[in-house]
């Protein structure tokens, strides 16, 4: 096995049983099972099948006509009164939980009093106003009532015909690239901050003196970002697989309406991930050039914290982006390094992203990459057994003599 | 053809110059002291050797050339500081290291085998390196330099936190090496080491080679200026003589630059002394240091 190899795998080994990969590798995954969590509890929350009362003095609901399904499970019963203390006696014997009062003026001031100990669920109260919307359009044909009780369902569209978001708001399918790209950048966070963790801890413990003279620089600056890229792919694999496992149990078997009916629009993702290849050996060139120069892993600690406030900068501009997604700010964010991949995930959500501005991005990511990965090889050359003497970034860039040069001086 | 040849590097760091002029060769077959004052640039020395560092000025030849990836596995390097991973046991350590020196997982482990019990390391190749004592982390590193048969070893302060059973231990095993050929460049403080194990030596002191020849040769040369003198009754007064002081049971005399022993004994001899015995101060390297460390002479 190559040394590059040998490196790589160590490099691997030595992340995948530490605590805190543990811990990166679960957070997604206990993220999305508390949504899923907070999901279901709302949802039961909101449901209570207890009939709902009614009495009512306008005449309207004298031979009424039903707006539900009274057979379906979540459907609640809806009982006429004749009296407000027959309704009264029932909701405090906890046979109803709510009942309505509509007065006789009813049509004319359209005022309903309502009455319940504990304020009915949602499912309730929505049942109640579908069922005298049904009534007050009893006289129509049974489809424009129908229609005009579920309203309209418009969906808004990009120019392009891309972007499609219902007007409620953005749905998981529309949120996926968006989640693609905060999924790379906690990819990218975690797995720099190792090998910057694991480069300064080499140079603490002087195990790297031993190292870098049993193999070549790039042997273990390419093994060590290999084994990095391995523990990435490792973690990306295991979110994507419980990702799918929660669409499937929390779609299906739990019945979540949030995740059933997902679509994913893969022009969108495939925009985000172009941007987020680049991006991610950019980060891991920086922190191995941080490592290098760095002494001690606190001062990394600091560091590491800086790039994650440069790499969420987005975030605190979420109205500027939303409001503008096509703005020139909102552009410059998605073209400049750091910011660039989480502004791309949040663009896609309500715009179609030019070609160009995605082409231009990567091309700064990838020339960013590029230029970190230089100036990690430079800095490891320079720093890193610099035991308490820090580089200075002008030693980074200066020239060094060649070998005829130093013979001739 | 020698194994280690540098001429004339410099390396600064900044404003720093931590090597302003050195050179020296080590051989095949020899054990060589590389000695200094602590800061006089001897670390900087051995990784400019090892191409850690490319030096401002001069050249470096080791193995017949330029230092290249090719020649890692023919050194072996031990660090003055522990350079081992503290969180994974020895034995996975020692091997790990091993393969990146060239050595197959299987070669290494059938290496390391004996070279534990020896060490007294076998009962203990399971614990993480950081439960290791100092000494056993010592005796593990010195495995780790020599495990892969290199043709050079390079090994910075080789008996920091040995007991005397395992310093012994150590310099036999360098013995045995340098009988097969190996080259040792052997950086160390412990000048009655360097007495016992080194053929040749060179002494930095700021960033400049002080001090370089065989040992003998040296202190031959620094054994000039005192006599040790014991005669029945005292000594008169003796031209060329700066210092006299008492030295076991014999009078240590300090003699002028320029006076030779010769002159003195003569000098004895026709003052009519009796000189029950007369010997050439040898001065030990510890001695040699100092003075010419502290008090920049030689």
């Amino acid at each position: 096995m190559s040394k590059l190899w040998l490196i790589a795998k160590d490099e691997f080994r030595r992340n995948v049983y530490k605590k805190s990969f543990i811990l990166a590798l679960l957070s997604v995954p206990l993220m999305l099972a508390f949504n899923v969590g907070i999901g279901l509890i709302v949802e039961n929350l909101e449901k209570d099948s207890t009939p709902i009362g009614y009495i009512d003095h306008s005449g309207l609901l004298d031979h009424p006509v039903s707006a539900y399904d009274e057979n379906a499970s979540a459907a609640v019963p809806i009982i006429a009164f004749t009296s407000e203390e027959a309704a009264r006696q029932a909701l405090l014997a906890k046979e109803i939980q709510a009942f309505y009062v509509l007065s006789a003026d009813y049509l004319a001031t359209s005022d309903v009093e309502l009455f319940y100990m504990e304020e009915p669920a949602g499912n309730a109260t929505s049942q109640w106003y579908d069922f005298l919307q049904a009534n007050l359009l009893a006289n129509y044909p049974p489809e424009i009532a129908h229609r005009l009780i579920e309203g309209t369902r418009m969906t808004i569209r990009s120019p392009g015909g891309i972007i499609e978001m219902p007007a409620g708001g953005p749905t998981l399918s529309t949120m996926l690239p968006l989640i693609t790209s905060v999924a790379f950048v906690f990819l990218l966070l975690f797995s720099s901050g190792y090998l910057m963790s694991g480069v300064i801890i080499e140079k603490e413990n002087r195990t790297i003196e031993v190292i870098v003279t049993s193999v070549s620089t790039t042997d273990l600056v390419v093994g060590k970002v290999l084994g990095i890229v391995a523990i990435s792919l490792t973690q990306l694999a295991t979110w994507i697989l419980i990702a799918v496992l929660t669409v499937a149990v929390g779609g299906n078997l739990l019945g979540l309406t949030w995740l059933q009916d997902l679509s994913i629009n893969w022009i969108a993702i495939a925009k985000v991930v172009v941007i987020a290849l680049p991006s991610y050996v950019f980060a891991a060139g920086l922190m191995f050039t941080v490592g290098s120069t760095l002494t001690e892993a606190q001062e990394g600690q600091a560091v590491g914290s800086l790039f994650f406030m440069l790499h969420i900068l987005p975030i605190y501009m979420i109205v500027m982006i939303v409001e503008n997604p096509l703005g020139i700010q909102t552009t410059l964010l998605g073209i400049l390094p750091f910011t660039a991949l989480l502004t791309t995930g949040l663009r896609s959500i309500f715009t179609d992203i030019p070609l160009w501005q995605i082409t231009l991005s990567a091309a700064v990511q990838t020339m960013c990459a590029v230029g970190a990965l230089w100036l990690a090889s430079r800095a490891f050359r320079l720093g890193m057994l610099r035991y308490g003497q820090r580089l200075r970034i002008r030693e980074l860039f200066r020239r060094q003599p060649s070998l005829a040069e130093r013979r001739a001086s | 053809m020698h194994v280690v040849e540098i001429q004339h590097v410099a390396k600064s760091f900044g404003p720093v110059q931590a090597v302003t002029d050195v050179s020296f060769e080590v051989d095949r077959g020899e054990i060589f002291g590389l000695l200094g004052p602590n800061g006089a640039g001897k670390t900087t020395t051995i990784r400019l050797l090892l191409d850690i560092f490319k030096p401002d000025r001069g050249t470096v030849s080791i193995l017949n050339g330029p230092m290249n990836d090719a020649k890692n596995n023919l050194i072996g390097y031990m660090p003055e500081e522990r350079g081992l991973y503290q969180d994974t046991p020895l034995e996975r350590c020692l091997i790990y290291l091993s393969t990146l020196k060239g050595l197959s997982t299987t070669e290494a482990q059938s290496r390391l085998e004996p070279y534990l019990e020896r060490f007294d390391l076998a009962k203990h190749k399971h614990k993480k390196v950081k439960e290791l004592s100092k000494g056993m982390q010592q005796k593990a590193q010195i495995i780790n330099t020599i495990l892969h048969k290199p043709e050079l070893v390079i090994i910075d302060e080789p008996f920091t936190s040995l007991d005397p059973l395992n310093t012994q231990l150590v310099k036999d095993v360098m013995r045995s090496l340098r009988d097969q050929g190996t080259a040792i460049l052997m950086s160390t403080h412990q000048m009655h080491q360097v007495e016992e194990l080194c053929d040749r030596i060179v002494l930095i002191d700021e960033g400049r080679d002080v001090l370089y020849g065989p040992l003998d040769d040296i202190r031959r040369r620094f054994s000039g200026h005192a006599v040790l003198v014991r005669a029945a009754g005292a000594l008169p007064h003796i031209e060329g003589v700066v210092d006299t002081a008492r030295h076991n049971n014999a009078l240590k005399l300090t003699l002028a630059s320029g006076v030779s022993p010769q002159q003195v004994l003569q000098d004895l001899m026709a003052n009519d002394v009796t000189v029950e015995k007369f010997e050439i101060a040898v001065p030990t390297l510890d001695e040699i240091f100092i003075r010419v460390v502290k008090e920049g002479g030689q």
